[in-house]
């Protein structure tokens, strides 16, 4: 459904899936995310309650420090609530193991950050084929395979070889993208993917982003400080001092 | 994973020289002082090939400028003999066991030349006294008097060396320059072999060695006599001070000092005891020096690559999973230096360098290898359970 969506510009601003039939993929419930120090307590987020629906594309904004990545460290299965319940696919993951989590966020999740976060002592084919590492049973050749498609995908197939140094941030965001490609992912998490980036580059890969979950129907969550790129997200979740806001 | 690993480490490899010189440096510290060690608890562990063990040895003196007939020695080596407490006198040259004297040449047999041989003199109750044993033939006895050359005991050793798989007993050879007209008593005859020994001190190879036979004339333009002299156990200094005594007894002149053979090994021992406790000391201080850099090394590289640690386990990857990389990292890090260091080590059995056989070097390859990586994982054990610990949130937050 979402491919025939994909080619006709007018659909663009309607939700992927109509509220009533969508499915959740991510459902927080009453979080409260605290952060403890030797001296101070600082209350991140509180009582949030959100709901992601399969092939969304999100926005999340808000001043600084309201706890938007706390948010989608939850999300990411990368921290733990203080108190409250977060559902992927329906089933709640608090008392997951480390190795459960992990392999949880290896299957589902793929994450972009603003700094890239690229390992700059391997070359663009090897970066991406990082979290097929942790893949079980997974074989070398099947790894270079899909590593290849994902930088075939962000359109980066003249470029594997090189360094990350070597390229300019909206190529490095790019291969960041297809790193989080790679293992096929349900949701990718991005947080202000476009931070570094001029507004052209910027554009690219918001562009890049859209096409993702038009095309592929990848769920998208992304932080984002940008009224314009948000606008272009079929919802925008706001969020001041630790709080949901609309 | 290894290969990943491999990728990683070789692509770094700039930043890893330091800890791959670390690695080497240590590898080559280690080999060299278990060369020794192998070599010198090898030769430790080896049979003297004699029993140093209730044998005493008297330096007689004649006195000032005075020599000694045969028969006043003879005399004396009875009365000692006689004395309760003794079992058998031996009567060989001033190169005695365990003592700095080496008297040595080489020999040759049908132009075949023999390794650098020890020379002793020894009468013919020498191998009793010394408790030495006879692979081949027999030791010397009066019936070789007549004999027209030099009667000669060898080492094992020496025997293959100069006849290999031929039979040896009766063969006679010579000095390894003999010269045009070789006198009787420079033709040697060999009457038995005995059993390798190890005569210099408890850590020392054995060396090929030969025992002439004392012939009556030799001992006339002496002016000391070396006499060894195997006592029952037990016997201590009344027994020396009696010796010593009848010593004095049988001609005015002469004087006795009564040394025991098991306090001139305990003395040999130190001298190489110390050097090899002092490489070990100096090993040991390189060792953990190298360990804490190492230690340092990894902590500071573990706190520089949290983001990457974060992105890991962003990825997937588990805490324990993390640990492991670290470790995996650093033996992948030990086997280049130790790959490197083998090369090096390897060059001495190759170019067989001190003439030692090449089992020690392997030995001890395989050995300092062994321990290079217990000291990396050792070292890496710690910073790798914290590269483990790094919460997988840090991703989103380091920059
Ligand atoms: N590890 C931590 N320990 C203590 N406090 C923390 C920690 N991480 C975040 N905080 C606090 O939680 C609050 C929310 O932080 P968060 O990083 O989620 O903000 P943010 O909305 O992403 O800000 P920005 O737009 O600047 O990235 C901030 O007040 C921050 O200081
Ligand atoms: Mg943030």
């Amino acid at each position: 459904m979402e491919n025939l969506l994909a080619n006709s510009p007018e659909h663009r601003t309607q939700p992927a899936a109509v509220p009533n039939g969508a499915t959740p993929v991510l459902q927080l419930t009453n979080i409260e995310k605290v952060y403890q120090t030797k001296t101070i307590e600082t209350v991140a987020l509180n009582q949030v309650n959100l709901t992601i629906n399969r092939g969304e594309f999100v926005s999340i904004m808000g001043p600084s420090g309201c706890g938007k990545s706390t948010l989608l460290s939850l999300m990411g299965l990368l921290d733990e609530p203080s108190s409250g319940t977060i559902e992927v696919d329906g089933r709640a993951v608090t008392s997951f193991s480390d190795k459960e989590l992990a392999n949880l966020r290896n299957l589902k999740i793929g994450f972009v950050f603003q700094s890239y976060h690229l390992i700059n002592d391997l070359s663009v084919v090897d970066n991406v084929e990082v979290p097929l590492l942790y893949r079980k049973g997974m074989s070398g050749k099947e790894r270079r395979q899909r590593a290849l498609t994902a930088l075939d995908k962000v359109g980066l197939s003249a470029r594997t070889a090189h360094f990350p140094g070597q390229l300019s941030g909206g190529q490095r965001q790019r291969v960041a993208i297809a790193r989080a490609l790679a293992g096929g992912p349900e949701i990718i998490l991005a947080d202000e993917p476009t931070g570094n980036l001029d507004s052209v580059m910027g554009e690219e890969i918001m562009e890049l982003l859209m096409d993702l979950n038009r095309r592929d129907g990848v769920t998208v969550v992304m932080v984002t400080h940008d009224e314009q790129q948000a606008l272009k997200t079929e919802r925008v979740i706001r969020f001041f001092d630790g709080s949901q806001v609309s | 994973m290894l290969r990943h690993l491999f990728t990683l480490i070789w692509n770094r490899k700039r930043a890893n020289l330091l800890l791959i010189s670390e690695v080497f440096f240590s590898f080559v510290v280690l080999f060299g002082v278990g060369a020794v060690l192998i070599t010198v608890g090898k030769n430790y562990l080896a049979p003297h090939g004699f029993n140093y063990e209730q044998v005493w040895r008297l330096e007689v003196r004649a006195g000032q400028g005075s020599k000694m007939p045969r028969a006043e020695l003879d005399d004396v080596l009875r009365q000692v003999k006689a004395l309760p407490g003794v079992q058998t006198v031996a009567l060989t040259s001033g190169n005695v066991p365990f003592i700095f004297s080496v008297n040595n040449s080489e020999f040759a047999y049908k132009g075949k030349k023999s390794p650098v041989t020890n020379n002793y003199d020894a009468d013919d109750h020498y191998a009793e006294v010394m408790q030495m044993h006879l692979r081949e033939g027999r030791w010397f006895a009066q019936t070789d008097d007549g004999s027209n050359h030099r009667p000669v005991v060898i080492t094992q050793d020496l025997r293959e060396s100069m006849f290999g798989d031929e039979p040896a007993l009766g063969k006679i050879f010579t000095y390894g320059e003999p010269g045009k007209d070789p006198k009787p008593e420079d033709e040697f005859q060999v009457m038995g072999v005995v059993d390798n020994v190890n005569m210099e001190s408890d850590f020392s190879a054995p060396i090929p060695a030969v025992w002439k036979r004392l012939i009556p004339f030799d001992t006339t333009h002496w002016e000391t006599a070396n006499v060894l002299v195997r006592v029952a156990p037990g016997e201590g200094g009344i027994l020396q001070e009696k010796i010593a005594r009848t010593v004095a007894g049988v001609t005015r002149q002469w004087t006795t000092e009564v040394r025991v053979m098991d306090d001139d090994r305990l003395h040999r021992r130190m001298f190489t005891l110390v050097p090899v406790v002092g490489l070990c000391l100096m090993g040991l201080f390189l060792i953990i020096n190298v360990a804490l850099g190492l230690f340092g090394v990894l902590w500071y590289n573990i706190s520089q690559r949290r983001a990457e640690i974060g992105l890991r386990r962003a990825m997937g990857a588990t805490g324990a999973g993390i640990g492991w990389q670290f470790l995996g990292e650093m033996m992948v890090v030990t086997t280049f230096g130790v790959v490197l260091g083998s090369l090096l080590a390897a060059q001495f059995p190759l170019l067989n360098a001190f003439d030692l056989p090449a089992q020690p070097y392997v030995l001890a390859i395989g050995a300092a290898a062994g321990a290079v990586y217990f000291i990396t994982a050792l070292c890496a054990w710690q910073p790798s359970r914290l590269a483990a610990a790094i919460q997988p949130a840090v991703a989103l937050r380091e920059e």
